[in-house]
């Protein structure tokens, strides 16, 4: 990738719900490649830059780049389009459809998804499902669910859902994932299966940008994080620097958490 | 025999209604109270075009079909603004809309007296004239939409409709055009819809507001309750059970006065105690 162009880059967003200022001018950048962790207290704006990012919510002021490329005012079909999928905080996924169908929802270009294709072209669309049935199988096993490929969203444990989360995400074929708070309510092995999952990614090319609150998986996955606070990107550093700073830790930690 | 022929004819003309309103409300989840609406705008399309012998049946039927697409398009998309419980009342004020049309533009329509002497279909010149014909024409279409609806709830689009109802933000996080998905789905069911209009407005050869109105709206959502959200069988089941219900009521000796009241409190019972009871129907799932 060109040096020169920023991966993605957000100037001076602002958004204020009400009598609430939820994002104050927030400026930052990212590179690609990375695990960028997304910090600060409840409250701080942090789901709020996610949807502001990826086209669900409209600013008050402000731009975000990606590659170059402007993405204000385009709605989320385009930005997915153009690289950028996320997660949602409280998951969403679709309780009616099996761990498969969830994943093979978010597989891009496919026929039939239409009735036309669907109804006239019956053969090329049964075509078209398997492939993607193949691709979605094969993501369900890059995160260790391809055993529960035909169970219902209901019928998995808290865990499962939050990797099925990661691999709807994933069949998106977006480069730069916006993870909320992938980890949140997990503990034991299913942290741990998560934390490895998004370091291999990272290290597969998956960029990302991760909500996390809990401090140790922080150290443990960011190269880089922001800390954000009432709707102000206080800092930008490293884990060890931001950790090592005491006015951060005391909004962190001594505020009302 | 007749009898048997006339309810067989009007349960597979119900059944394409019910594939409309389960694809629009089981499998959407736009909760539209306004089917019969257009139901009854496919009616008086075929109905007027042979009445005053403006083109053939099969023709007919496809401008009906058109229109239906185009108006179960437009009225549909109020749904992407207002959403779920607040629809309906949308939906309620289109029905109670269409009625009046229905009711006032006599020039089209007939009025409240309705349209009478509506022409016999043709099948490029065979002409549909016993009872026999009609319900091997109505059956025949019946199996053409259920085919068309197993086709689409096994293809993506299918999936993606499903999704659709469960949560929209993902499926647009998913990278997938909400609005486009809805009008596609509206445009399809608004199709069933004309072309069950058109079948039927020849199949009577009579037709009036009352048919069209609130009540058989209601009915169509109850024969959706009864059989089943999204599946094929539960649109199968739902209209034939439901169109037997009058039928089997008149076999108890109600007198004729108390008879349409009973009937409506009937579907009334049969509605709340299916939501209660058995809300995925007989044969589908939960609403
Ligand atoms: N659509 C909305 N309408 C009104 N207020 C909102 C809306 N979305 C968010 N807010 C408010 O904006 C502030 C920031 O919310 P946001 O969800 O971004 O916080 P967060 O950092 O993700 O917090 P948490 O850690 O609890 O998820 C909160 O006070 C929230 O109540
Ligand atoms: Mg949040």
């Amino acid at each position: 990738m060109a040096s020169d162009q920023t991966y993605l880059s957000v100037k001076s967003m602002s958004k204020r719900f009400g009598g609430l200022q939820a994002l104050n001018d927030c400026t930052f950048s990212i590179d690609s490649g990375k695990i960028i962790c997304l910090v600060g207290p409840n409250g701080a704006g942090k789901t709020t830059i996610f949807n502001a990012i990826t086209g669900f919510l409209k600013l008050d002021q402000g731009s975000v780049f990606f590659r170059g490329n402007g993405l204000t005012g385009i709605g989320p079909q385009k930005i997915v389009r153009a690289g950028i999928a996320r997660t949602f905080q409280n998951l969403r996924l679709f309780g009616d459809l099996t761990a498969l169908e969830n994943v093979a929802s978010a597989v891009p270009n496919q026929f039939g998804e239409e009735p036309l294709g669907a109804l006239f072209r019956p053969i090329h669309t049964a075509r078209s499902q398997r492939k993607t049935r193949e691709t979605a199988r094969g993501i369900l096993e890059e995160v260790g669910l391809a055993d529960q490929a035909e169970a219902f969203v209901r019928n998995l444990s808290y865990g499962e859902q939050k990797l099925l989360c990661i691999a709807r995400v994933l069949a998106t074929g977006a480069e730069l994932l916006l993870l909320d708070e992938p980890t949140s309510g997990l503990s034991g092995d299913a942290l741990e299966k998560v934390m490895v999952l998004l370091r291999r990614l990272r290290d597969e090319g998956r960029s990302q940008l991760v909500v996390e609150h809990n401090t140790r998986v922080v150290q443990q996955i960011a190269d880089e994080v922001l800390f954000l606070h009432q709707g102000h990107l206080m800092a930008q550093g490293t884990p060890e620097a931001i950790m090592a700073d005491p006015k951060l830790a005391e909004i962190y930690f001594g505020g009302a958490l | 025999m007749d009898y048997l022929f006339s309810y067989l004819i009007l349960a597979s003309i119900f059944v394409i209604l019910g594939l409309s309103t389960n694809l629009l409300v089981g499998v959407v989840g736009i909760f539209s109270v306004s089917q019969a609406a257009i139901f009854g705008v496919g009616a008086y399309t075929v109905g007027y075009a042979l009445s005053n012998d403006i083109m053939g049946f099969v023709p007919a039927l496809a401008l009906a079909a058109v229109v239906c697409l185009v108006l179960n398009v437009l009225i549909t998309l109020p749904s992407l603004r207002v959403s779920g419980d607040y629809f309906v009342v949308t939906s309620f004020g289109i029905q109670l809309l269409a009625t009046a049309a229905f009711t006032n533009w006599d020039a089209i329509t007939g009025g409240a007296s309705g349209m009478a002497g509506i022409p016999t279909a043709d099948l490029f010149g065979l002409p549909i004239d016993t009872s026999l014909k009609t319900l091997i024409l109505t059956a025949c279409v019946a199996c053409l939409a259920c085919f068309a609806f197993r086709l689409v709830m096994r293809s993506p689009f299918g999936r993606l409709l499903m999704a659709l109802r469960e949560d929209e933000l993902a499926v647009a996080a998913a990278g997938r055009q909400v609005l486009r998905a809805k009008v596609e789905a509206a445009a399809l069911a608004g199709v069933f819809a004309g072309v069950a209009g058109g079948l039927y407005a020849v199949y009577l050869s009579f037709i009036d507001p009352s048919t069209f109105d609130l009540d058989a709206s209601v009915l169509l959502l109850t024969m959706v309750v009864l059989g089943g959200a999204r599946t094929l069988a539960g649109s199968i089941v739902g209209p034939f059970v439901v169109v037997a219900l009058p039928q089997l009521l008149s076999l108890i000796d109600l007198p004729t006065a108390i008879a349409a009241s009973a009937r409506q409190g009937i579907y009334g019972v049969l509605l709340v105690a299916f939501m209660l009871f058995r809300p995925q129907g007989l044969m589908g799932r939960k609403i």
